[in-house]
């Protein structure tokens, strides 16, 4: 997309937040330098980078909680100066956990669910529904103080939720909970997305980053790098590795060569860079191994690559 | 940032949440409810020990040296002299003094302030017994007893001392009852005050705040709301801290009840906001703690709870007028002692209440706003 369709008024229909050059400082602090980014309604968007990178000012500067320096920042429509009239429609999930510990959990979302306007049937309906989702609906009557700390933050996010928000941000919200919860909560994420929401979540685990749509690499308060992990990846220069154990390493490892791949040799392993699948299959036509296996890189892997190239 | 107006649901949201809290946290309703009782009964007794010695103004403008002589020798009296009429009777009102003689060449007035029959007659007939002794016969004086009021009499056309006798209040004036009111005001800021400060302080550091910042909820509600949650509690403290005053303290209650809770939730509203205000300068409950010499201190030395506001040097008074326990015992005082109603202590007391409410409300609420960096 060009900017000449960016500052068409029903183009920003498409995006729920639309930043750009986006400029604060705390001091002599340089947090946010310059930033631009576009993250488009009902997605998922990862905000990915090094502490102090500037992810949570930037979320912050989204909810309207952070004096710019410069730039122009719209959310949900709304220039940021106005985003209060969007309040009703952002949830915001910050490092604290923002809930009551000598409240019962159910009373914590009644608060919560207060705030909103939500009240009545509606409301114990939402409450079950959630606690239900975030696994903690044995535990309605407890009180909040008691839990542990993952349930705390499950707690959280299901206050967070409440209002069925629009534009979700979520900072670092699986902090502290289980693998098979994370993964419940990340189906609940996509689950979300799909029916439209737009969530902008902030994580430094590079397999949560992985289930994003799209990742925002940020370092030094700018956008680095941005796109799908996939696309990330190949922007870093990986490639998928095939690993052949073979009976001939040397005679093989000339055959792929001649063909034009890109071979090296540790051990007796060769390790194959290839593109895609179609290569993948004409490596298997020219050797025959004894065994193999494809390495998928990282993104993790591809963000090291990029912190490095920037560094040089 | 343009603020919507109050929305009533919100604010009950709010409130309704604070009630629960504290509801739950039985310690603090215990503290609530007792302390003050507590501290009551506390300065109650000692302060009752302190009066076991009869404290008598002298106001001498001349002559009656006898009488001076022979006061001066009651070992019950502790004398404390005084340059005018006016002084003595202020201290009489304020219940530092059980009485005053003023001593002039022709007259003896005796100011009492009638708490006791026992005091009452002791000063009545020492200050007799002074005027009748040898010594001052020999002067020539004579002086005439009269009993019951401002009188003079019958054969007092010879020259000397008449005594003048004059009760300068109408009732009961005990030191608990010029302190009980004032308590009443004390300790519903001091629990409001740390209360609040330490809500507001839990509700930064827990990352709630910085939520609502992200709602609908707006400051002003959400200020709203704990008024409105913890003005129950403040009744709850002052209705039980009345009964005990009332009741076990036999100070009297001359004015409408309903008129001392409004000056009293009208002060829990200062001090709720004035913490919610100074909750910003703490970083730890810590830290609020620290505020008590700060704040609650000062008040409690300088609002004339104790001592009245005259006995204070004049260069730290204006302290004392900038203090809103000063005002709340004012009003208090006069609503329990001499049944003023609501228009008798609008100025300046009510005023000054309401005045300290709206600017400690905007400051506080301005700096909720400091969390937008």
């Amino acid at each position: 997309m060009n900017d000449g369709e960016n500052s068409a008024p029903d183009s920003f229909e498409d995006y729920s937040i639309v930043a750009s050059g986006l400029k604060k400082s705390f001091g002599k602090l340089r947090v946010l330098n310059d930033l631009s980014v576009k993250i488009p309604g009902g997605t998922t968007y990862c905000l990915l980078g090094p502490n102090g990178s500037g992810k949570t000012t930037l979320i912050r500067a989204v909810a309207g909680l952070l004096r710019l320096d410069g730039g122009d920042l719209r959310v949900l429509g709304e220039p940021v100066s106005n985003v209060r009239r969007v309040y009703p429609r952002i949830g915001y999930m910050t490092q604290h956990k923002a809930l009551y510990p000598d409240l019962t959990l159910r009373e914590n979302m009644e608060f919560y669910a207060g705030l909103y306007g939500i009240e009545g049937v509606r409301m114990s309906e939402r409450i079950s529904e959630l606690l239900d989702m975030v696994d903690l609906a044995e535990h309605s009557d407890r009180i909040t103080g008691d839990l542990s700390g993952g349930m705390y933050q499950r707690l959280s996010l299901a206050c967070t939720l409440i209002h069925e928000p629009d534009l979700l941000l979520l900072d670092e919200p699986t902090v502290g909970i289980d693998p098979i919860l994370r993964e419940a909560f990340w189906r609940f994420f996509d689950d979300l997305a799909e029916k439209g929401a737009t969530i902008l979540i902030t994580t430094h685990l590079m397999d949560e980053a992985e289930r994003c749509k799209i990742v925002g690499y940020m370092r030094a308060g700018k956008m680095l790098a941005e796109g799908s992990p996939e696309e990330l990846k190949r922007l870093a220069g990986l490639r998928p590795v095939l690993k052949l154990w073979v009976n001939d390493p040397e005679a093989s490892a000339s055959i792929l060569s001649s063909r034009g791949f890109d071979v090296r040799r540790v051990e007796d392993v060769l390790q194959v860079t290839i593109e895609d699948h179609q290569q993948l299959k004409e490596v298997l036509d020219q050797v025959v191994p004894l065994d193999l296996r494809l390495i998928e890189p990282s993104i993790g892997d591809a963000f090291l690559r990029l912190a490095e190239d920037e560094s040089r | 940032m343009m603020e919507r107006s109050l929305d009533a649901k919100r604010v009950l949201v709010v409130a309704r949440r604070v009630v629960r809290q504290l509801k739950r946290d039985k310690r603090t309703i215990g503290l609530i409810t007792f302390a003050p009782i507590f501290l009551l009964i506390l300065f109650g007794y000692a302060l009752s020990g302190e009066m076991s010695g009869i404290n008598l103004g002298i106001v001498d403008f001349g002559g009656q040296d006898a009488l001076k002589v022979h006061l001066q020798s009651v070992d019950d009296f502790d004398l404390l002299y005084l340059g005018s009429e006016s002084d003595a009777e202020k201290l009489i009102v304020e219940g530092r003094l059980h009485g005053a003689v003023v001593i002039r060449k022709e007259e003896v007035r005796i100011l009492l302030d009638g708490s006791s029959p026992q005091i009452t007659s002791s000063i009545m007939a020492e200050s007799r017994a002074g005027l009748l002794s040898p010594e001052s016969l020999r002067e020539g004086g004579r002086g005439e007893v009269l009993d019951g009021g401002v009188g003079r009499g019958a054969d007092d056309i010879e020259m000397g001392p008449e005594i003048v006798q004059r009760y300068v209040y109408g009732y009961d004036l005990e030191m608990m009852d010029s302190v009980g009111p004032a308590v009443l005001g004390l300790v519903v800021f001091f629990f409001t005050f740390i209360t609040a400060a330490i809500s507001f302080l839990r509700e930064r550091t827990q990352g709630s705040l910085e939520k609502f910042m992200v709602s609908p909820l707006s400051r002003p509600e959400m200020v709203a709301g704990y008024l409105l949650g913890f003005s129950l509690f403040a009744l709850l403290q002052s209705a039980t801290t009345f009964l005990v005053v009332v009741f076990v303290f036999g100070v009297p209650m001359n004015g409408n009840p309903l008129t001392a809770f409004a000056v009293i939730l009208l002060l829990g509203a200062g001090a709720l906001v004035l913490g919610a205000f100074f909750s910003n300068f703490a970083k730890t409950e810590f830290q609020v703690v620290q505020f008590i010499p700060m704040v609650i201190l000062p008040q409690v030395v300088l609002s004339g709870v104790w001592w009245p506001l005259q006995s204070i040097p004049a260069f730290i008074r204006p302290i004392s007028y900038i203090l809103p326990l000063t005002y709340s015992s004012d009003a208090l005082r006069a609503v329990m002692l001499k049944g003023a109603g609501i228009s008798d202590i609008l100025v300046p007391d009510l005023l000054f209440l309401v005045g300290f409410f709206v600017i400690v409300f905007g400051a506080a609420t301005l700096m909720l706003k400091r969390e937008v960096g």
